[in-house]
């Protein structure tokens, strides 16, 4: 028998998110870069670089913030969305895609996110920290997203 | 260096810890920082966008105020040169564009992995995986391309 499920709304979670990712650059030395509190791109590569380099010997490229020790975001969050599901009975496998389509698409992602400099959350996040580049970045997310959304609804129209 | 090692450590326990309530909080909400410009171009809806706006809002505001409490130190606002720029648009746009095909930005596809969803565990992998293959060989490419 599970508990009654736990809701949470959207808002409440980005207002959470957009509170913690500025007190964890800002009070927990996730830092240098500036607006580096939460990314899900930045984070998941110093994880994998620092780990390649100090078993594999190689020199990748990790943020100041974790050159003696990675930022653990991605291993956090997986942790975090599992409890939710388990708790409230919402862990199902499950392969709605193809997934070497969505490796593809995990790997594009990250070479864009880090050529941009963040994810989809610390481009919003350089944004609200008035970071000029950050903005032209989010801006080209933006129109990304409705790119993609556009193309979407022409192929399901087609 | 002792110092910096312990900011570290104290930066990698508590990008688990916020990890994890934001992991929580992301599963039970189904936070996507994609879907809500996505759902509100296809269908008008405002859930996941009005989250969006809630992120962006709630930093904005904690930057100075906590700026201030813990003795400000602002962030170099330095100019970039054109090249910069239009990497980084260039890099939103195909984050923006390939995150809507993967029906999620990349934070919610760590959440749906961990849900049981394979594709996305899949996804996880390619973007761990892509982390590697940028500094190995898009950087240097990009490096040797471009003036």
């Amino acid at each position: 028998m599970i508990a009654r499920a736990v809701r949470i709304s959207a808002i409440q979670m980005g207002f959470v998110a957009g509170l913690l990712a500025v007190v964890a650059g800002a009070l927990f030395e996730v830092r240098p870069p500036d607006a580096y509190g939460l990314c899900m791109a930045c984070h998941g590569r110093d994880l994998v670089n620092w780990t390649l380099n100090h078993l594999a010997g190689t020199h990748l490229t990790v943020a100041p913030a974790s050159l003696v020790f990675p930022v653990l975001t991605t291993i956090g969050v997986s942790f975090g969305a599992l409890l939710g599901a388990s708790s409230s009975g919402e862990f199902h496998w499950s392969t709605p895609e193809s997934s070497w389509r969505t490796f593809a698409y995990g790997a594009l992602v990250m070479n864009f996110a880090l050529l941009a400099g963040g994810c989809a959350i610390r481009l919003l996040l350089r944004t609200s920290a008035g970071e000029r580049l950050g903005m032209f970045g989010f801006a080209g997310l933006v129109a990304g997203v409705t790119a993609g959304t556009l193309w979407l609804r022409w192929r399901a129209t087609r | 260096m002792a110092a910096v090692e312990g900011d570290q450590v104290t930066a990698a326990v508590a990008t688990l810890v916020i990890g994890v309530v934001l992991g929580y909080l992301g599963q039970r909400s189904r936070m996507c920082f994609i879907g809500g410009i996505r759902d509100f171009i296809l269908v008008r809806d405002t859930y996941l966008l009005k989250g969006l706006i809630a992120f962006g809002l709630a930093a904005w505001l904690a930057f100075p105020v906590i700026g201030f409490v813990a003795g400000g130190r602002p962030g170099a606002v330095g100019a970039s040169d054109a090249l910069t720029v239009a990497l980084t648009v260039a890099g939103g746009l195909g984050v923006g564009f390939f995150s809507t095909l993967a029906n999620g930005c990349p934070f919610r596809q760590h959440v749906l992995a961990a849900q049981g969803v394979r594709s996305s565990m899949a996804y996880v992998a390619g973007f761990l995986a892509g982390a590697a293959i940028f500094h190995a060989w898009t950087a240097p490419l990009l490096a040797r391309m471009l003036p």
